[in-house]
């Protein structure tokens, strides 16, 4: 049924886009014989590459230049030179593991508070994600359904994934209501902090585990079945199956999900901020909301320290995308 | 009926017998279903319940309406909410409330209106029939702008796929069926704008749209985000496999470079191109933080930064932000009944991020 | 030690039946092996034997124990697959240890075991190596060398050589006959080609579309064909069947009642005086043999092999015929029908 509607979709579009194309043929084979090949290659690269000059590869050099600038200005030349006062700002600290001993202690909250939703929520998500791809490889019926269920949330905007939290996890909301019939003792989720913790770790599995279960089904899936039957032959129980067979041909997989799912982490925003708004108080604030406090939001504005704030962020961010390349090349040889 | 049994209940166990991985996946499957679609279900069913219903603890499952019976009372006549009532003589009787202090209602027996009988609470239940608070979508469409958010969303969406679509599969094909002395050069240049993302160039991304006047304009939500490079190595990748005889065959037939483009690699581009613009919509239509970033102008907000304001002003109107959060969803949950298939298989054919 | 019965044995997927009515006794160190056409049944029976598939009705049993509702783990059986399914992360040391250490032998005897089948199997040099760095015939071995160095009650081997080109099939058929007679275990053996079957089999279980068509030695079954299937099937180029009106010639002696076809192997049939009138279409010399296909009057074709390189050319005409004894009876329902003695 859906072919049948992108196959509409399709006609109602081409005819007008077709013309469109058509119509700048004409010129385009004139620039095509004055300039060669080498000029049509330009001009098919050049919508891009300007997107990418001008809104990525400019700004990250600008953000260098807020880096060491300050002042509340946003153009460039409004700016005067600090050089690295705002990295000291940011770096000095007398214990850097106790962020009120330090010059930005809001800045090295976000720091902790991310580094600890870091571990626990790609920890969590890996192994949720590995025990829903292996039950999904499985002989159920109905896989087409069963992989859907899980995949919802990951298509649901993390406006509406904090909102539908936010009223689930209220003090008399459903959760707690449940947990009253379960004879449990409810819980403020959203007004204790270290509940505060859990649950936007909570919320963050919830929406995204259903990607990375595919990423894995996908792996789990390329091994040949016939290795199970062998194992099953050679009389293997199936814990052994699954660490001595599963999980070292998974491996490759594995390993880029992970480093997929620590970007992501490293960057958490959306979701947590409308499900909390970096609170109670600051303990579930991180690192994004934190630039995006100082850089946008707050009163205190200081787009100089966001953009050191960002850099420390993006060279973390680097090597875990290097790491995530070096891996998905490991793993498509394999 | 009995082949579906055996069908839904295979198991790894013996000839029937239930094995501890059958038990684990079937609870793994169950508690997965309930929590994956749960909550938008719940989501779903709150919208349509009237404050005093979202109030109510424990909560019911389903909206319900509370029947009400006109009462003339000192010359005026309201419509007051009926209940089942115990009295305190243990008879059952049906009236109406006037009001309630603390845990004590003020009833009324609709026929003799002037006697007030003190009924306390917990000896009451409200006569209602499921029903739906349509007002919830209703009074938040007209009086809180979520036509004009609504018409936001889906221009910055439809507008950013096109473009995506356009200029990723434009430099997808000079990079996938061209040999030129930069490509590697190009190619690298991409791979690192996948290390800077966007959440690392906010300030700096906000002066050069501020620079360009497109602060404050859905153009400038747009702009930025249209170069995925994760869409031009997908739509590169399925170029590769488009035999480069049928490109050299068009050349003979005099075809120029940009024929070839649009009328051969292109189409046979199709189902990647489909993917791509599924994955496009729903990003585009899920970004928050930059938007919000760009975005002051209320009339200008998409659906998720004007949900998002209107959760944060109006606090504990919960039943227009619920019946709104349902209305921000839907699209998606659409893309989803008719689409999932492509995603799934798009993702799990591409390893894609 | 090895004897396998099934009774009674019926698979289906939904609707479709795809083993009907299967009743079967292996004996003990028999090598016996299942042929027949694709889509014939003969994979999933051995899976049902294997028990990595169960059966929808009927019994399986190894050494009088009835082991239907038995896992295929606990079976004590052991399996070479099609596509060999060795493990590609382990080396062939670790995949030959894997099934012992599963059952939980002490060090010393799984070194042996391996020791003994490495070199029994030529496979030494290969015991540190991985799976893709080896041969396709490597890669055999190490699967045969897996399932030998369980001891298992019974082989299973489903299509070995089939991924083999044909020079190394030759010499594997004979290798794993010379397995067979140093082990003498009971091997159950799958395959689609009829050389195979003949040259490797104690007694050969023809299967068509889930049921057995005949259970015999290789020369009962070229001798003594029990029906127009197994007659086609087995030997190459297959028995030319003839009506009775055509086969005339040839039926000297007349036929038995209710004869409806006579067949006759293209090996069969000879240069004579008196026989069949043969106008050749076509002419294959091979040297060792000619193939002639040919037209008889009627229109029906015929195949004739002949031993040694004969001058035939198309448009020829050749007198054949053959030797009554060597002639096949069918009824009008394919069922042989015997000679009058």
């Amino acid at each position: 049924m859906s072919f049948a509607l992108a196959n509409t979709i399709g006609a109602v579009f081409a005819a007008p886009v077709r013309w469109l194309a058509a119509s700048i043929d004409a010129p385009l084979r004139l620039w095509q014989r004055l300039t060669g090949k080498g000029g049509m290659i330009a001009f098919f690269l050049m919508p891009n590459m300007i997107v990418f000059g001008t809104f990525v590869i400019i700004p990250l050099f600008i953000n260098f230049a807020y880096s060491v600038t300050g002042g509340n200005e946003l153009f460039l030349t409004d700016r005067s030179f600090v050089g690295t006062q705002h990295f000291d700002r940011l770096l000095t600290c007398d214990n850097h593991f106790d962020p009120s001993s330090c010059r930005d202690d809001l800045f090295w909250t976000a720091v902790w508070n991310t580094a600890r939703f870091v571990v626990v929520q790609v920890t969590t998500i890996a192994i949720v994600a590995m025990g829903t791809a292996l039950i999904l490889n499985s002989k159920i019926p109905a896989r087409g359904f069963w992989r859907a269920v899980f995949f919802f949330p990951v298509l649901l905007s993390p406006v509406v994934v904090g909102l539908i939290w936010r009223w689930i996890l209220q003090r008399q909301g459903l959760l707690n209501f449940v947990m009253i019939e379960m004879d449990l003792t409810p819980v403020n989720w959203l007004i204790e902090r270290d509940w505060a913790f859990v649950a936007a770790v909570g919320v963050s599995v919830w929406a995204h585990v259903g990607f990375y279960a595919l990423i894995l089904l996908a792996g789990l899936q390329a091994i040949p079945r016939d290795l199970y039957e062998a194992a099953e032959m050679d009389g293997t129980r199936p814990a052994r199956v699954f660490f001595r067979i599963t999980l070292p041909l998974l491996w490759p997989n594995l390993l880029v999900v992970i480093v997929l799912a620590l970007i992501r982490a490293v960057q958490i925003f959306d979701e947590v901020y409308v499900l909390t708004g970096g609170g109670p108080g600051t303990s579930t604030l991180y690192l994004t909301q934190y630039i995006y406090e100082i850089g946008f939001a707050s009163i205190l504005r200081n787009p100089g320290l966001a953009s050191a704030a960002s850099l420390m962020m993006g060279g973390v961010l680097i090597v875990l995308t290097l790491g995530q390349l070096g891996l998905q090349r490991w793993r498509d040889r394999a | 009926m009995s082949r579906i049994a055996t069908f839904l209940t295979r198991r790894r166990g013996d000839g029937g017998r239930w094995h501890w991985t059958d038990v684990v996946t079937w609870l793994w499957l169950g508690a997965g279903l309930i929590l994956m679609f749960g909550p938008a279900i719940w989501l779903v069913l709150s919208s349509f319940k009237t404050p005093a219903q979202l109030a109510e603890f424990p909560p019911t499952i389903l909206p319900y309406v509370s029947e009400t019976v006109a009462v003339t009372l000192n010359g005026e006549t309201r419509n007051l909410p009926l209940y089942d009532v115990i009295l305190s003589d243990g008879s059952a009787d049906q009236l109406a409330e006037l009001r309630r202090v603390g845990t004590v209602a003020q009833m009324i027996d609709p026929a003799d209106p002037e006697t007030v009988i003190k009924v306390p609470i917990t000896d009451r239940r409200p006569v209602r029939e499921v029903g739906f608070a349509w007002d919830n979508y209703l009074k938040p469409l007209e009086a809180f702008n979520f036509g004009q958010y609504l018409y936001n969303s889906v221009f910055v969406t439809v507008t950013a796929t096109i473009i995506t679509l356009i200029t990723n599969s434009m430099a997808a094909f000079a990079l996938s069926k061209y040999e030129f002395r930069g490509r590697n050069a190009v190619l690298l240049i991409i791979v690192a704008t996948l290390m800077i993302p966007l959440s690392v160039n906010l300030v700096p991304l906000y002066s050069v749209i501020s620079t360009l006047g497109l602060q404050n304009t859905l153009w400038g939500v747009i702009l930025p985000t249209v170069a995925t490079p994760t869409g031009v190595f997908l739509l590169r990748q399925y170029m590769l496999t488009i035999p480069d005889e049928l490109i050299e065959a068009a050349r003979m037939d005099k075809a120029s470079e940009w024929q070839i483009y649009y009328r051969i690699v292109l189409p046979l581009t199709a189902p990647a191109l489909a993917v791509l613009a599924i994955f496009s919509v729903v990003w585009r239509w899920n970004d928050f933080l930059w938007p919000l970033i760009v975005l002051s102008r209320k009339e200008l907000f998409t659906l998720q930064v004007g949900l998002n304001t209107f959760a944060g002003e109006l606090n504990v109107q919960w039943h227009y932000i619920l019946a709104m959060t349902v209305a921000t969803m839907i699209p998606v949950v659409i893309v989803f009944v008719f689409l999932q298939r492509f995603i799934t298989t798009g993702i799990a054919g591409t390893g894609l991020k | 030690m090895g004897q396998i019965r099934l009774e009674g044995l019926y698979k289906r997927f939904g609707v479709h039946e795809v083993l009907t009515d299967i009743n079967l006794e292996v004996d003990e160190g028999e090598l016996c092996v299942f042929v027949g056409p694709s889509g014939c049944g003969k994979s999933t029976l051995l899976r049902q034997i294997s028990g990595l598939d169960q059966p929808s009705e009927g019994k399986v049993f190894i050494d009088g124990k009835d082991v239907t509702r038995v896992s295929a783990a606990d079976r004590g059986l052991a399996m070479v697959f099609q596509s060999y399914a060795l493990y590609p992360h382990m080396t062939v040391r670790q995949n030959l240890a894997f099934g012992l250490q599963n059952m939980k032998m002490p060090r010393a005897e799984i070194d042996r075991r391996i020791a003994d089948v490495s070199r029994m199997l030529e496979i030494e040099p290969l015991i540190a190596r991985r799976p893709g760095q080896l041969s396709g015939g490597q890669r055999q071995r190490v699967a045969i060398g897996r399932a030998i160095v369980r001891d298992p009650t019974a082989f299973l081997l489903d299509e070995p050589l089939s991924n083999l080109d044909a020079e190394l099939r030759v010499s594997m058929r004979a290798e794993l006959a010379a397995l067979h007679a140093r082990l003498g275990a009971t091997m159950i053996y799958v395959t689609h080609d009829q050389i195979e079957a003949m040259t490797l089999a104690d007694r050969i279980v023809v299967l068509r579309l889930g049921r057995i068509e005949q259970v015999a030695a290789p020369l009962d079954l070229f001798d003594r064909p029990v029906n127009r299937f197994v007659a086609g099937f087995i030997g190459a180029p297959s028995m030319n069947f003839l009506s009775v009106a055509d086969a005339a010639p040839l039926l000297g002696g007349g036929t038995p009642d209710g004869v409806a076809i006579v067949g006759v192997r293209p090996q069969h049939l000879v240069r004579a005086e008196k026989g069949l009138e043969l106008c050749a279409t076509l002419v294959e010399a091979l040297g060792t043999e000619t193939v002639i296909h040919g037209t008889l009057a009627s229109g029906a074709r015929l195949l004739a092999t002949v031993a040694g390189h004969l001058k035939v050319a198309p448009g020829d005409r050749l007198t054949l015929g053959a030797n009554p004894e060597q002639l096949h009876f069918f009824n009008a329902n394919d069922q042989r029908v015997d000679a009058i003695a």
